[in-house]
């Protein structure tokens, strides 16, 4: 099959409760798309973490907003995009992990989006029309081939 | 359903914590409150044996580190075991397995604290 898929988009309350959900749709979506176990695992927790940077960073935390998030199984690759309307969130802000300083200064802070970066081919941010828009993209294992680390 | 539960006991002055389920930001509050509970006993030996832990997220990784250096510091470790492949692969992809001795089994893991020199990172 060729050509793009249609979106699937999934809008869920800004809770940490409907991480689970957002982890198990992302699973799925990306086996189906053609990822193996391990990968898809890999993908669900991109998103997972994409998804708690925007309830504890772009919402700070406040319950009543909604996350959406956009899959779209293209040739070749699998893109998500998590979408919110919060507070514009500067990528830039988010300091470099340095695992041992961390550990030595009990840091924790930019690990998801170290995480993030590590499994995903493509991490951007930018603002349109007063959103934060996160986009993803991993492309995915050609034919017939192990997947790719 | 429960997404996580943490279990524990000691052994021979060890803490081992069972966290069975999922760890992310929802979740992390139980995990980090037992690993405070062993440290407010003076407990600084911890092994979090992960043979049923399905997911970790940052937020579980952020626990870990936001405590070792107290934990060493006091002549401690957490030191990890039976971790999943899923799991395995996220303390991989972070180079935590640079910082954290991870071992095949909880029987290694306990075991390696009887070999004295109990603080610090894993050999090179």
């Amino acid at each position: 099959m060729s050509g793009r898929r249609p979106a699937l988009v999934l809008r869920v309350p800004s809770r940490t409760e409907f991480l689970a959900a957002i982890r198990d749709v992302t699973r799925r979506l990306a086996e189906a798309a053609g990822f193996d176990g391990a990968q898809a695992d890999q993908l669900a927790l991109a998103v997972d973490e994409a998804s708690t940077n925007v309830i504890e960073h772009a919402y700070r935390g406040a319950p009543g907003h909604t996350i959406e998030l956009r899959f779209r199984d293209e040739d070749g690759v699998l893109r998500v995009d998590v979408v919110d309307d919060g507070e514009a969130v500067d990528p830039r802000a988010v300091p470099q992990v340095d695992l041992q300083r961390y550990a030595s200064e009990r840091r924790t802070g930019g690990l998801g989006m170290h995480l993030m970066g590590r499994i995903m081919d493509s991490v951007t941010f930018r603002r349109v029309a007063g959103r934060n828009v996160c986009c993803m993209v991993k492309r995915k294992p050609a034919a017939g081939s192990e997947a790719a680390p | 359903m429960t997404e996580l539960s943490v279990d524990s006991r000691e052994l021979e002055g060890i803490v081992l914590l069972y966290p069975r389920g999922f760890i992310n930001a929802h979740t992390v509050r139980l995990f980090e409150g037992e690993i405070q509970k062993a440290l407010d006993q003076g407990r600084y030996r911890i092994v979090v044996s992960g043979a049923d832990l399905k997911y970790i997220a940052s937020a579980g990784l952020g626990a870990i580190m936001g405590v070792v250096e107290e934990i060493r510091t006091n002549g401690g470790d957490i030191r990890l075991a039976e971790l999943n492949e899923t799991v395995r692969n996220i303390f991989d992809i972070l180079g935590f397995n640079h910082l954290y001795r991870i071992f095949p089994s909880e029987v290694e893991a306990i075991l390696s604290f009887r070999e004295g020199g109990e603080t610090g990172s894993p050999p090179a």
